[in-house]
């Protein structure tokens, strides 16, 4: 008898070791990764963008998730804002966690290190936020790099439109933090201002964590500049502001969109009124369904009572898109293979009626943003707050 | 402001021998605890300025019983290590409770700045030089005019002698490190407004005052004072006449050629025997 159960046991073990992967392997959860600032003067970009992720990835799941009833999971790392610490964790998402695609968080300098793990280990990579010119534009064939999210080249046409047609400015002082982002937007500002016969009238830059912003403002101030253009991050953006006020100049001032990532607001207090900087997306104004549907979920789950209370809203804006369009991938692709996922990246059949924007082919070989200038739009900090700009 | 962390250099150094190269990280803690305080808590200002006070005269005693004494005691030059280490604990220990954000300390000298002229400054931004001149003429007067204060000097004089006059050694080598983080947590307090608090605040400020110590001497407090000075003006005529980018470049560069020239430092006394 005893001898017969302990038989048993055995085939009973040996029957669920078997069965056991082929049963997972159906139902096994698609691991999605997130690599952000989740800490840090610019946590609150990361915080945006899991919540976009966490919202779609919810919705997919309550129709039944991807590949025939496989559900999504996220899978969060702090990159800290850190290139090094960015390189370890896209290693560690990939290799021991198995995602079969990757979202970036805020820092260009963060997802410019990661490019060539991507390349290497084959997996997609998502841009939800940073916006460095060279991060989709980088050299890599295949190209594994696809962004929803503002590109900087495309930007700083955009600036410089605006700075030019409608605040009717001709001497732009540009403010740029001293990094791979400063740099990919010097290009870009000085390409684009000069298409319209205007050169600036002073570069300046600043580092990390620098107190005082006075020297730098007071250059651009006896160059006579009648315009801020600022690349900033919030912690920075705010010291420029505090200098700006020391100086007691009130020129106008428009920004990337760096400065709606962290406590900007409460970093500046009133001095934030009226910088007017550049959004994908604002849950503003008249909303489409699925504008409707996420203000809903940030209503119930994230005590978010008015459009203005959303933090940080192109972070969760542009990973909602993003993680719907790579859930089409996954299902054209019919696999979680990177490299067949990328291939369906590029080629999606399916037309996506998204959040910023109905997508149709968002990505070709040569196109690995899905967003351009043509769908930004302008806002502006008051009390506290993002409101849009009304622009012709 | 570097004048004033670069003090505690001194202190320390003059009593035992020894430094607290946390120094940048009791400024960081000095600014953590007042928000903590202060801005969380919404106790009053002096009130949380004395407990700012008290808790880093507590954290100063901590680093000298623990990273300090037990290598002091047997010569071994491995305390400066220890405090490095300590320092980094207290960094990340702020992170875990204080979060890694940056966060505005308010003040009422930071609501709106006073214009002289086009240009402008914060009251703030006065204070942090006038106090700091004050406390270290504060500090002055302690060792040369209380019998506390010249318990510490004679120590410093001649620790031997000292000890045989009845001085309790350890006692006075643990008040200098108390009296040296209570400085740097002051200068916390006063840059927090300005600086906004964060767990990383401290680091390159406590590598900044050193430098200054380097120069001025570290056996001298005058000298100090008066790198600290000129430090601060040489950072700010590059950042404002050449370019931020070579801030560090010049002022790290300076002490190099400062400690070529005299490796003393400016004011520091030429040392009988090397140690």
């Amino acid at each position: 008898m005893r001898r017969l159960s302990a038989m048993l046991t055995i085939l009973l073990a040996v029957a669920w070791t078997t069965a056991g992967p082929a049963l997972a392997q159906s139902k096994e959860p698609v691991k999605i990764g997130l690599s952000a600032a989740v800490s840090g003067g610019s946590a609150a970009s990361g915080e945006a963008i899991k919540r976009g992720l966490l919202i779609a990835i919810d919705e997919i799941n309550a129709k039944g998730g991807v590949l025939g009833g496989r559900k999504l999971e996220l899978v969060v790392r702090d990159d800290e804002g850190n290139p090094q610490k960015g390189v370890t964790i896209a290693r560690e998402l990939v290799e021991r966690e198995k995602v079969a695609a990757v979202f970036g968080g805020l820092h260009t300098t963060v997802a410019l290190a990661q490019v060539p793990v991507w390349h290497e280990l084959k997996t997609p990579y998502m841009g939800a936020w940073a916006a460095g010119t060279n991060v989709t534009r980088n050299g890599q064939t295949p190209n594994y790099v696809f962004r929803v999210s503002a590109n900087d080249d495309y930007v700083d046409r955009y600036l410089s439109r605006y700075a030019v047609d409608a605040l009717k400015k001709g001497k732009p002082g540009l403010l740029l933090e001293n990094t791979p982002w400063g740099q990919s937007n010097e290009t870009g500002l000085t390409k684009w201002f000069g298409e319209k016969g205007i050169k600036a009238v002073g570069v300046e830059r600043f580092n990390w964590n620098d107190p005082d912003m006075s020297p730098q403002l007071l250059r651009l101030k006896n160059a006579g500049a009648d315009l801020i253009v600022l690349v900033a991050n919030a912690p920075e953006g705010a010291q420029v502001l505090r200098s700006k006020a020391k100086l007691g100049w009130d020129t106008a001032m428009i920004s990337h969109w760096g400065i709606s990532g962290g406590r900007f607001a409460e970093l500046t207090g009133d001095l934030s009124d009226g910088v007017v900087f550049l959004q994908t997306y604002t849950f503003f104004g008249k909303q489409n369904e699925r504008g409707q549907y996420v203000l809903k979920v940030l209503r119930e789950k994230y005590a978010v009572k008015e459009p203005g209370d959303v933090i940080a809203p192109v972070g969760t804006a542009n990973a909602y898109d993003g993680m719907h369009l790579v859930a089409l991938a996954i299902d054209q692709a019919g696999s979680t293979d990177g490299a067949k996922v990328r291939d369906a990246l590029e080629s999606l059949r399916a037309e996506y009626k998204g959040l910023i924007k109905t997508y149709k082919r968002p990505f070709t070989a040569e196109q690995h943003d899905a967003l351009t200038d043509e769908d930004y739009v302008m806002v502006v900090w008051k009390g506290g707050k993002i409101v849009p700009v009304n622009m012709k | 402001m570097y004048g004033l962390v670069a003090l505690g250099y001194h202190i320390t150094w003059s009593t035992s021998r020894t430094m607290n190269f946390s120094q940048g990280h009791a400024v960081m803690a000095g600014a953590v605890v007042a928000y903590a305080v202060f801005v969380a808590l919404g106790w009053p200002f002096p009130l949380a300025l004395l407990v700012t006070l008290a808790a880093l005269a507590c954290f100063g005693a901590l680093v000298e019983r623990v990273a300090v004494r037990p290598f002091f005691l047997r010569a071994s030059p491995a305390w400066l290590l220890a405090t490095i280490a300590v320092g980094i604990i207290a960094e990340n220990v702020a992170q875990l409770t204080f979060g890694k954000d940056a966060r505005a300390f308010p003040s009422p000298l930071m609501q709106k700045p006073i214009m002289v002229g086009s240009a402008g400054f914060y009251a703030q931004e006065l204070l942090v030089p006038v106090a700091g001149l004050l406390l270290m003429g504060l500090v002055q007067l302690f060792y040369h005019r209380t019998p506390y204060g010249k318990q510490l000097k004679a120590v410093a004089w001649n620790p031997e002698a000292a000890g045989l006059m009845g001085i309790n050694i350890p006692r006075a080598v643990m008040a200098s490190y108390a009296l040296s983080a209570v400085l740097a947590g002051v200068a916390g307090v006063l840059l927090a407004p300005l600086l906004n608090v964060s767990p990383q605040m401290g680091t390159i400020i406590g590598l900044k005052a050193f430098a200054v110590a380097i120069i001025g001497g570290l056996t001298s407090a005058p000298g100090i004072v008066v790198a600290g000075l000129g430090y601060g003006l040489v950072e700010s005529f590059t950042a404002g006449y050449i370019s931020t980018r070579a801030r560090e470049i010049v002022g790290f560069g300076l002490v190099i050629l400062v400690l070529v020239a005299r490796p003393w430092g400016l004011l520091g006394e030429k040392p009988s025997r090397r140690v």
